[in-house]
């Protein structure tokens, strides 16, 4: 398990992370977003014991030679093979280079093993970053943007290893790429300016926590019902999504839990289904950090248990 | 794989020992050669001794080594410093500092193998030089005095082990192999300055390449030295010391 408390990391008077709660489950996948600058890196190298924190706790149940660090443009001396880089990586936690050919072949790099890194495309460097952080078998898996510079096989394949870490080890993942986030990570935390202004469960995320958003079906003609509810305050937009569908946003689930029902009813819709809009990871993203932009509130790490959901 | 076969490859793949080698071999074979010629040499240039009055001395065997130690410790330091700063400034590609630092217990376990091998191979290289310098003066000019050539030889060495020790706490202090070696060049530099008061310039690091020329004619006790030696040994555990608490305190 990893968790920090009231995380801070200053560079003279700018926060690069602010106040940040992390709470990533033993043997979680947990990804990490958040745009350029928000402050990811950061995150990852304070709990890799890279940097140290201005203030504010960490705590990691796994012996820091099993915690295992992925930069995001993994590098190694250009004299090296691959499978020297690998043994050396694995020699270095455990004293033995057992596993060497084992991850070298489930990298995809069995054929480039005995070539100088030096000669490596950049997706190759990033396997090869892949197999040396895993080899070791570590128990918590830091990873800076793993896929970034892989080509769409080399993306599968990593999120495949990924994957596979789940329930053996803990993973926090950071990356920018938010479908490869929500294919591999359970937990999701948003970071924006070093905030972490969402963390939870990714079916939480989406379901709507990050974005009040409703899609309702109705039966009839769609513009009664969008005529009556765009006047009031908590409708924020009414969108026509599909022949008898509405995409309703609004400014909080509150007040749409209260009112939006008896406002469908006023205007006589005939309701065939209603729910929490249906978004992509990429969406509820963007809303969230628009949203605490706007707001400029303090950052929300909602509790799992008491969240506000639809 | 370990981080002291890692080293190894370094010096070998790299061809780094060949610089190494290079250099000293080849001003121990010039050294003695130009001392026992430097007459002919400067005639051979187009220099007419005679219309200026230069006269020669008879070159002595402390004459080759002592052309052997002015190049050799000059050209071969600034080489020494370029190939340990590649060595010891392992941040200066923070990918790869990352890669070590989060598979290693202690900073040491990284700095170790990387000062041993290449003090290492700056030792033998110097060692090899020294040989090549003593054969040929022994043939060109005479035979030198063999202790005193040995205990110079010991002392150079010591001198090029506190080098790479510094190089090291520079490189934990700076942020790129550049101004590693700028930064260890000034320093070693500047210690020479302060060394023009004698009564200073016998106890620095910076007396001791000096001695193999002087303990080879013989004449000069072999413990003129030993105060050197002793501030050097102490000032290099003290760098090493400091190489390894900046180098741990570093943030990447």
């Amino acid at each position: 398990m990893i968790e920090t408390s009231a995380l801070v990391k200053r560079y003279g008077s700018k926060s690069a992370v602010d106040s940040v709660d992390l709470h990533v489950e033993r043997g979680s996948v947990y990804g990490l977003v958040g745009p350029n600058g928000a402050g990811k890196t950061t995150v990852l190298a304070l709990l890799a014991g890279l940097r140290r924190p201005t203030s504010g706790s960490i705590r990691i149940s796994a012996d820091p030679q099993q915690v295992a660090v992925l930069a995001d443009t993994p590098r190694f001396d250009p004299w090296l093979t691959g499978r020297e880089a690998v043994a050396l990586a694995q020699h270095l936690v455990t004293g033995s280079d057992d596993h060497v050919d084992t991850m070298l072949d489930e990298a995809g790099l069995s054929d480039a093993a005995d070539r100088s890194v030096g000669g490596y495309s950049r997706g190759m460097l990033q396997r090869l970053g892949v197999a040396c952080t895993m080899v070791a078998s570590p128990s918590v898996l830091l990873l800076d943007e793993p896929a970034s510079a892989l080509d769409p096989q080399g993306r599968r394949d990593v999120l495949d290893l990924v994957s596979r870490m789940r329930g053996a080890a803990t993973v926090v993942f950071s990356s920018h790429i938010l479908s490869d986030v929500q294919e591999v990570c359970d937990t999701v935390g948003i970071l924006d300016h070093g905030r972490l202004v969402f963390q939870g469960a990714l079916d939480q995320l989406l379901a709507g926590s990050g974005v009040p958003q409703y899609l309702i079906r109705l039966r009839g003609p769609v513009e009664p019902a969008i005529r009556a509810l765009r006047p009031h305050e908590w409708v924020l937009d009414v969108e026509q999504t599909g022949p008898a569908t509405l995409t309703v946003t609004v400014s909080s689930f509150a007040e749409a839990e209260t009112a939006l029902v008896g406002a469908l009813a006023a205007a006589d819709a005939r309701v065939v289904s209603f729910g929490p809009g249906d978004i992509t990871l990429e969406r509820a993203f963007l809303e969230v950090t628009r949203t605490h932009a706007e707001a400029g509130r303090p950052a929300i790490a909602p509790d799992p248990e008491n969240s506000e959901m639809p | 794989m370990t981080l002291w076969r890692l080293e190894w490859l370094r010096l070998v793949r790299t061809k780094r020992w060949v610089a190494l080698l290079g250099v000293y071999v080849f001003f121990g074979l010039l050294g003695p050669f130009t001392a026992r010629y430097l007459e002919q040499i400067v005639s051979f240039a187009g220099g007419d001794l005679d219309d200026v009055g230069a006269e020669f001395p008879v070159a002595v065997p402390a004459d080759g080594l002592g052309q052997y130690v002015s190049n050799a410790m000059q050209v071969g330091t600034v080489v020494a410093v370029v190939i340990a700063a590649g060595a010891l400034a392992f941040d200066s590609v923070p990918e790869m500092g990352v890669f070590l630092r989060t598979r290693v217990t202690s900073i040491r376990a990284i700095l170790v193998p990387r000062v041993v091998v290449t003090c290492a191979a700056l030792v033998v290289s110097f060692l090899i030089g020294t040989a090549a310098a003593w054969y040929e003066t022994w043939v060109l000019i005479g035979a030198p005095d063999a202790a005193g050539v040995l205990v110079g030889a010991v002392y150079g060495s010591i001198f090029l082990c506190f080098v790479v020790v510094l190089v090291g706490a520079v490189a934990s202090a700076t942020p790129s192999v550049l101004s590693t070696v700028l930064l260890s060049l000034l320093v070693l530099l500047v210690m020479p300055l302060v060394g023009i008061v004698d009564a200073i310039g016998r106890w620095l690091p910076t007396h001791l390449p000096g001695a193999l020329a002087d303990l080879a004619d013989g004449g000069t006790p072999l413990t003129d030295y030993l105060g050197a030696a002793i501030v050097t040994l102490a000032a290099t555990g003290v760098l090493f010391e400091v190489a390894a608490r900046i180098a741990t305190k570093r943030e990447l």
